[in-house]
């Protein structure tokens, strides 16, 4: 026989008290899981839609106001024909302290080149804008960038597939968004390799492996790029540091643009670091859409916690009133339990045991009930397209918390408990 | 000469309610011996339950001291008075006092709980205890499947599992019936005759046959009128 024999039996004995102390812990901690676990896949959710955005943060030369449009990105004209932003100010963006915020810089410089003269039959003389870049740091930040495969190519343009093999390393369709984007090692181009963006390459005539002439040097088309919708649709990608040569602007960049993950850091540190490093440069950040919905779940994660401290404080209550109307049916067991020796210690260990046990069945109860209700009311009490995962670091918090809840809850019957008097509780008195 | 193994010194107690004071206890002094058996008598309200619970080192007395096997009792902290009582007294409550959602044997085993011993051990102790009072096939029922009597021997075999040396008594008879009374009262005098020195306060003097000495109580203070002692006493033999 020991204590816990006794507060397992009585346990057993007061099993309709039980259960509703172990429903008032239970509502309280699954209340908090379910909200911490919607609310933390929402989060998760924003983040990768703010990724898909691609660059958030642009740096530019501080110019005059004659702009021009680039890719819904506002230029200063005059970009083309004065250097301003150099390989130096690239190389001081990978010095600053919170440089780990940075996923991927991808510096490009933009310029005119006359297209032609590869293949009989191909325009001649036709400008296209070229853009120097480091390929695998712009499909970083530009993740609707894809390559069209051979087989696909073929099809399109109507020419038989037969005999034709894609090129497994050029297979670089991300169907899904994928951060790491770990193919992009494989995106190497050489000096003489060009991507052509789709409409751009129907307009030239020109796929995969062909050889294209721009400005007089020859280049081979690497691959030509899936439609994206987008600018690059229209513009031939090549590296930055051809497109310098063949520009004759060497060391020459237009423009940076930058992918940074807020989650691992301060925006409003990155921006201060990145002004400082580059003084005569404009720094624009493309979050606004982003912090409004942060600023959403901010508040949500405040009205979820709210929620889940009122509900759990309820439970306490309600665990806390109930084992006081315990300790109060108990007066003559727990004067006898004195009078036969137990030292008030034992008396209040019997207590908190009784509360402990059941708060272990209703944390994990809890856990459970919370992350039911998180995955399959989860999407619907969003309204968003989430997957609340089931996470397992919550369980021990679940347990912990029921457990720390019982135990401040069973202060008070504790304390009654202890004060009670054993001649009194046995009416010798 | 006996060795005394409980002795009482002026004791007195008030009792304060709502500002109104109830002398219950008037200088009480008493020296019972080491195997003596000792029926407490009195009219209700004569202070024998409060006796009783001072003697059990349950209710500090107003003034006095109370000594048992030469330790004075209330000089010991609350803690240490809980340890003592585990250890030197076993007490029969009025109507049992069992613990109703443990077994016969789970409740002989309750002052075992906080001792350091295997759980086998305390088993066989309780086991042993409740052969001893007659109860070896009925230790796994629960109190409600067993009948007064029954409840009564677990009651006393509770009170003596950690083999005391006194054992304090509160109407132990009061909700039984003659005979079963008169089984549990020569059980008292079994382990009496075992070295047990008892106390036990009782309303009926049919019980004073089984003990080798009486005392009367009235208002708070020993009765010393042998007028009141020979009737009482000669209505215990009819």
């Amino acid at each position: 026989m020991q204590l816990y024999h006794i507060a397992l039996n009585n346990i057993r004995r007061r099993k309709a008290k039980m259960l509703f102390v172990l429903l008032g812990l239970l509502i309280g901690i699954a209340t908090m899981v379910s909200v911490y676990g919607v609310v933390e896949a929402m989060r998760t959710e924003m983040t990768r839609q703010v990724a898909k955005f691609g660059a958030n943060v642009i740096i530019m030369p501080d110019a005059g106001e004659l702009t021009f449009s680039y890719g819904g990105i506002t230029l200063p004209a005059v970009l083309f024909d004065v250097e301003q932003l150099s390989g130096e100010d690239v190389a001081a963006i990978e010095n600053i302290p919170s440089r780990e915020v940075i996923r991927a810089v991808a510096p490009k410089l933009l310029g005119l080149a006359t297209a032609g003269g590869g293949h009989p039959g191909d325009a001649e003389g036709q400008n296209v804008v070229v853009v120097g870049v480091n390929p695998q740091q712009e499909f970083m930040v530009k993740p609707w960038l894809r390559l069209r495969s051979e087989e696909e190519m073929y099809s399109e343009s109507g020419n038989n597939t037969e005999g034709t093999e894609p090129a497994a390393e050029k297979e670089m369709d991300f169907a899904m968004l994928d951060l790491a984007r770990e193919d992009l090692s494989r995106l190497v181009l050489s000096d003489e390799q060009i991507l052509v963006g789709s409409n751009l390459a129907a307009a030239l005539g020109v796929m995969e492996g062909d050889l294209l002439t721009l400005s007089g040097r020859e280049f081979q088309v690497f691959a030509v790029l899936k439609d994206s919708g987008s600018a690059e649709d229209e513009q031939i990608l090549l590296n930055l540091s051809a497109a310098q040569a063949l520009l004759g602007r060497p060391d020459q960049v237009t423009l940076i643009e930058m992918a940074a993950d807020y989650s691992l850091g301060s925006e409003e540190v990155l921006l201060a670091e990145l002004q400082e490093a580059l003084p005569n440069v404009e720094v624009t950040s493309l979050r606004q859409e982003a912090l409004r919905r942060d600023e959403m779940i901010t508040r949500l994660v405040r009205f979820g916690t709210s929620v889940s401290v009122l509900i759990l404080f309820v439970g306490m209550l309600v665990v806390g009133l109930t084992m006081s109307g315990a300790v109060r049916e108990r007066t003559r067991e727990i004067g006898i339990f004195r009078a036969i020796g137990f030292r008030k210690a034992d008396v209040v260990k019997i207590i908190l045991l009784e509360g402990l046990i059941v708060s272990l069945f209703g944390g994990m109860l809890g856990y459970f009930a919370g992350m039911a209700v998180a995955y399959y009311a989860g999407p619907l009490l969003a309204d968003m397209s989430i997957q609340v995962p089931w996470r397992l670091d919550l369980f021990g918090l679940s347990v912990l918390l029921a457990i720390l809840i019982s135990l401040l809850a069973g202060i008070i019957p504790a304390r009654q408990a202890v004060k009670l008097d054993p001649a009194e509780a046995l009416r010798f008195i | 000469m006996a060795e005394v193994m409980i002795a009482m010194k002026n004791l007195t107690k008030v009792y304060k309610s709502m500002g109104d004071e109830v002398q219950a206890l008037r200088g009480v002094s008493l020296n019972i011996d080491k195997g003596e058996s000792v029926a407490v008598m009195g009219q209700s309200g004569s202070g024998k339950s409060t006796l009783l619970s001072i003697l059990g080192a349950l209710n500090p007395p107003t003034s006095g001291s109370v000594e048992v096997d030469g330790i004075d009792v209330y000089a010991l902290s609350q803690e240490k008075r809980a340890d003592f009582r585990r250890e030197y007294l076993g007490f029969v409550f009025q109507q049992f006092q069992l613990i109703p959602y443990l077994t016969a044997l789970e409740n002989v085993m309750l002052p075992l709980t906080t001792v350091k011993k295997s759980n086998k051990e305390k088993r066989e102790m309780a086991g042993s205890v409740l052969c001893r009072v007659g109860l070896a096939g009925k230790m796994n029922r629960l109190p409600n499947q067993l009948s007064g009597g029954e409840q009564e021997r677990v009651a006393i075999a509770r009170a003596i599992v950690n083999e005391p040396p006194v054992l304090l008594a509160d109407e132990p008879t009061g909700s039984l019936d003659t005979k079963t009374g008169d089984e549990i009262m020569a059980l008292f005098q079994r382990l009496n005759e075992d070295g047990l020195t008892v106390l036990m306060v009782t309303h009926n003097p049919e019980n004073t046959r089984y003990m080798s000495r009486t005392i009367i109580m009235k208002d708070g203070r020993l009765c010393t009128d042998k007028a009141e002692l020979l009737q009482l006493v000669s209505a215990g033999k009819r």
